[in-house]
């Protein structure tokens, strides 16, 4: 615990923890509308595109100065989504292949950049590929700052027009009608994924950016059935996401931090996936079992049912062995839940009947059930 | 004619309006006229421009030439006297919300930039809900709706924004017949309030029984005008061509259209 | 002769940056036409993870069994995301934006545990450098040939012989899967080798350019294609053509620039696929516009034939047959309802009278061709 809390008084730790929270802020809020917007790849493309960018900063600004490198970064990755719509409404081109080229030719004109200050031989060069991976560890207290100012701007305008951005994303059309700059209001939840993406650049890098935008808003959908809901909980999840690995990777020493939070998101998508309630695989596959389970306990009622008005005689008495045969598998823990139901009974054989001693009797609730159950199929079969 | 009131005597009012979609068009010359306080279908074979029309109205869709009027008006001074109910699926029933929120965001246009729904939004979104007979369903998220309830959902979104001319986008399509009459029952009485209703429809076996008004499409006008005078077999054969043929077999065109 | 051929550095070079365009462009074809281009994007990804492993497994780079494991973990990424998709919880974006980041993730996490002193520089991986390609040779008979040269020659030839050999099964089932279903040609599995190919392709490709780049390489030149022509086969031959052009192109400008050899080749990609998009001749954006303005300027004559045509002998045809109509009515503006009366009345479909507008019969014909098309049809059937 005492080594625990000097993790939190490092200094470095300090600030990669806070850039990580800011960054699972950040990306949890945008990424929730992107991925409504089924745009999720576009954190993928923008982040990769920020890479000429970073260098165009670093060419301009003749130094590794923060403000320009991430200037930079936004704004050729808020050109690569332009040329990406571009491409796909001005031509045949459809939205995955406008999405790859943006991405990979950008990244190209990045690799080509990259190259091109290396020949420069300019010694404060060092560390710019780093954005390739995210370089954490080497976050000032000044990068804090600059990320903590890009995500309150991006929380500001998505709290200011909240319900705008929220009926875009649902029914741009019926926006339209209303009045609303719908196209604007499209470009700005665009290019907004562009500031979630230049934090990314120092946390986890541009080739990981992707999962960031996407895995919180997929795990909040999960539990949430409203979009605030949904918002806050994938903020929530991206920002303990974002310290989980973050402190992970301070406590192992030399586990890189970008793919430990993004492991540690896409857990949470894992876990989200399998067990939300409602939406949760495990809660279906519950569902689906006690709708077979019922539906076996019924059938066996009503082959009682259709065995006693076979033989006109409403306390038949069933053999075990016999309804086994009738439904091909073992009945019993069947029989006993009816039988806890108070729909059957397990009699005794009649006097002198031959065969097993003790059988199985409808009671006149089971009469009852088993006549209401054949009404209903009957009825939907009508 | 001046930009300032031109027709206020009609609820809509469509001159010579031609649409088309990339650079192909999809309406000719479009003239249609609605008086106020009628229920109005726009019917027309596939691709006839049915929807195109609405969305052109409104504003949605470019049009190359001609004007529109709503109450005397262009669209743009008059949206918050137009109420909108796009074709259902139009949108992506998977998303987050509830019935609740759907329905108010019909105020965010009265609304304005910057201010939230308050107790005030919610009360009047509940009264919707409770016009189309959902109150129930109110919280429930609108994946888990059938596709009539979602329908009524749209229409209390319409109802809530209290307009004086509705626009419906195949409001009938892929609902149950109990839903059906509840959504004609809800515009009857709208229209009975004096309100205009401009309905894309889709099922000519209903055209007579739902509507006084009549608008038959095929990317031009074919006829309009009170139902009774445009629902004959002559109208719908030029409309439809070769599809009314199907329709001649089952004796239905003999039975309704000729007015017998 | 031959061994100064192989000597020849820019020409292995070139060949090699060729190779990989012409390798990926066969299999990127179907990708693009079949909307899943980001597949080959999430493929490059995770063959990180792939190298990564069959290195640990066998501490070896380089060699066919190390190709077909990564090759395999390529398909691993495609069959995750599917397995994703089929929960309906996630869509396919979505979904192949959370597959490959986690095995990219592992693929890091796993160096940084096991491998610190190892020659699988994260670097590398990303950017690939096909100068370098000449470093890493074999010897054939008497002549050093260089490796990626060979195994990019090898995947380009298995990449052709499978996309001729079913040619007509992928084309069928990339346009009509449901078909091909029908016909029993099993399209599902055709995909996966298509994938399958991919992800070898990406392997062999990956000490060149790396696994960013190879992207580029698998989507620009089909999409370029794409631009140029409606037809599959004459997509490969401008598919090869592309990768060639931007393979020689690029290398050129990368030693004139002293920059990424195989960067500049892929930013030559898009280059030329923006010369495509710009001037292609038929989808070009000049070509559509052309295309649209006279489209536009015929349709304005129609619109005012049809008009005409519709208010004809009726009561209000004095207020909607004139000049002022087209200002006060169709709502154009004077210079346009200039310009398209004055080219009415150079078609002779109208004659002017002062402000009133009269069809002419040719004028009269255009509109009724244009709102009864059947009756039109049926009088000509008739005559």
């Amino acid at each position: 615990m005492t080594a625990f809390l000097a993790l939190l008084q490092d200094y470095t730790i300090q600030n990669v923890v806070a850039g990580a929270a800011l960054l699972g802020l950040i990306s949890g809020v945008l990424g929730s509308f992107a991925v409504l917007r089924q745009q999720s790849l576009l954190g993928d493309t923008m982040s990769h595109a920020a890479l000429p960018g970073v260098c165009l900063g670093f060419i301009i600004a003749g130094t590794r100065h923060m403000g320009s490198i991430l200037l930079g970064a936004l704004v050729t990755g808020a050109l690569a989504a332009l040329v990406m719509l571009l491409l796909t409404r001005m031509s045949r081109l459809k939205t995955d292949a406008g999405l790859g080229i943006a991405l990979s030719v950008f990244f190209a004109l990045g690799v080509v950049l990259l190259t091109h200050i290396q020949g420069m031989n300019n010694a404060a060069q060092g560390g710019l590929d780093a954005f390739l991976f995210g370089q954490a560890a080497a976050t000032l207290r000044s990068d804090v700052w600059i990320m903590g100012g890009i995500t309150l701007a991006a929380l500001a305008l998505v709290a200011a027009l909240w319900k705008e951005f929220k009926l875009v994303t649902f029914d741009p059309e019926f926006a339209a009608s209303l009045g609303m700059p719908v196209v604007w209001l499209e470009v700005l939840l665009t290019v907004m994924i562009a500031l979630a993406v230049v934090v990314g650049l120092q946390m986890v890098g541009v080739v990981l950016m992707a999962a960031m935008v996407i895995a919180p808003a997929v795990a909040a959908r999960q539990w949430s059935h409203r979009l605030e809901d949904m918002v806050w909980l994938a903020a929530a999840i991206g920002v303990v996401g974002g310290v989980f690995g973050a402190l992970l990777s301070a406590l192992s020493r030399g586990l890189a931090t970008g793919p430990l939070i993004i492991l540690s998101v896409s857990v949470a998508v894992l876990v989200s996936i399998t067990l939300a309630p409602g939406r949760g695989l495990v809660w279906e596959a519950m569902r689906l079992w006690r709708g077979r389970r019922r539906l076996r306990d019924q059938q066996v009622l009503t082959t009682l049912y259709r065995l006693a008005a076979h033989h006109a005689d409403p306390v038949y008495r069933s053999e075990q062995g016999m309804l086994d045969t009738y439904h091909g598998l073992g009945t019993r823990a069947a029989l006993r839940k009816l039988e806890r139901r108070g729909l059957v009974e397990w009699g005794q054989a009649r006097p002198g009947e031959p065969g097993p001693e003790r059988r199985w009797v409808l009671t006149p609730a089971g009469i009852a059930e088993a006549e209401r159950i054949l009404a209903s199929l009957n009825g939907e079969g009508a | 004619m001046t930009q300032s009131l031109h027709e206020p005597g009609l609820a809509l009012h469509v001159e010579d309006l031609t649409v088309s979609y990339q650079s192909k068009p999809v309406l000719w010359d479009i003239d249609f006229d609605v008086p106020p306080g009628v229920m109005a279908g726009i019917v027309g074979p596939n691709g006839a421009g049915k929807s195109t029309l609405i969305k052109s109205v409104l504003g949605l869709v470019p049009s190359v030439a001609g004007h529109v009027r709503l109450l005397g008006l262009p669209y743009k001074a008059q949206r918050r006297r137009v109420g909108y109910v796009p074709q259902r699926s139009s949108v992506d029933w998977d998303f987050p919300t509830t019935a609740l929120d759907v329905v108010t965001m019909g105020l965010y246009g009265r609304l304005g930039w910057l201010k939230r729904p308050g107790r005030r939004e919610r009360d009047e979104a509940m009264a919707a809900l409770e016009q189309v007979g959902m109150t129930d369903l109110a919280r429930r998220q609108i994946s888990q709706l059938s596709g009539g309830q979602q329908q009524r959902v749209f229409l209390a979104r319409a109802l809530v924004q209290q307009a004086d001319v509705y626009f419906l986008d195949e409001p009938m399509a892929g609902v149950d017949a109990t839903t059906e009459r509840a959504i004609v029952d809800i515009l009857r009485r709208l229209r009975d309030d004096g309100k205009t209703l401009i309905v894309v429809h889709h099922d000519l076996q209903t055209v007579r029984s739902y509507f006084d008004w009549l608008l038959i499409l095929n990317v031009r006008v074919i006829a309009q005008g009170p139902v009774s005078e445009v629902y004959t077999a002559e109208n719908l054969k030029r409309a439809y061509g070769g599809q009314i043929a199907l329709l001649d077999e089952t004796g239905f065109l003999s039975d309704r259209a000729s007015g017998s | 002769m031959l061994a100064a051929l192989f000597d020849n550095v820019p020409l292995m070079i070139m060949l090699v940056g060729a190779l990989v365009g012409i390798a990926s462009s066969l299999v990127g074809t179907f990708l693009v036409l079949r909307g899943n281009s980001m597949l080959s994007d999430a493929i490059g990804h995770a063959i990180v993870f792939g190298i990564v492993i069959v290195w640990l497994l066998t501490h070896q780079q380089s060699g066919p069994v190390q190709l077909v494991g990564a090759a395999l973990t390529g398909l691993l990424t495609v069959v995750l995301t599917e397995l994703l998709v089929r929960t309906r919880r996630v869509k396919q974006d979505a979904a192949i934006g959370l597959v490959f980041p986690v095995l990219f993730s592992i693929g890091v996490l796993l160096l940084n545990l096991y491998a610190r002193d190892v020659h699988i520089d994260t670097h590398t991986v990303l950017l690939g450098e096909i100068g370098f390609v000449w470093l890493d040779t074999v010897t054939l008979g008497d002549v050093r040939v260089p490796q990626a040269l060979l195994s990019m020659g090898a995947m380009t030839l298995l990449n052709a012989a499978f996309v001729g050999l079913f040619y007509k099964e992928l084309k069928l089932a990339t346009f009509d899967e449901t078909l091909a279903r029908a016909l029993g040609l099993a399209p599902g599995v055709l995909f996966y080798g298509l994938l399958l190919l991919t992800s070898g392709t990406a392997v062999a490709a990956f000490d060149a350019v790396g696994a960013v780049l190879f992207v580029a390489f698998v989507i620009v030149p089909p999409a370029t294609a794409y631009l140029l022509t409606d037809r599959l086969w004459l997509m490969f031959g401008y598919g090869t053509l592309v990768s060639i052009a931007a393979s020689v192109s690029g290398y050129y400008l990368a030693v004139a620039w002293n920059v990424s050899i195989g960067g500049m080749m892929a930013v030559m990609t898009g280059v030329l696929l923006m010369l495509a998009f710009l001037a292609g001749p038929h989808y070009g954006l000049v070509a559509q516009w052309l295309r649209r303005r006279g489209q536009r300027r015929l349709n304005e004559i129609r619109t005012l034939a049809v008009h005409l045509y519709n208010h004809e002998g009726s009561p209000e045809q004095h207020e909607e047959n004139v000049t002022r109509a087209l200002r006060e009515h169709l709502l154009w503006d004077d210079a346009r309802a200039r310009r398209v009366v004055e080219r009415s009345c150079e078609r002779h479909l109208i004659v002017r009278a002062g402000e009133a507008l009269t069809l002419t019969s040719a004028g009269r014909e255009l509109a009724r061709e244009i709102l009864e098309p059947g009756r039109q049809g049926a009088r000509a059937g008739g005559r």
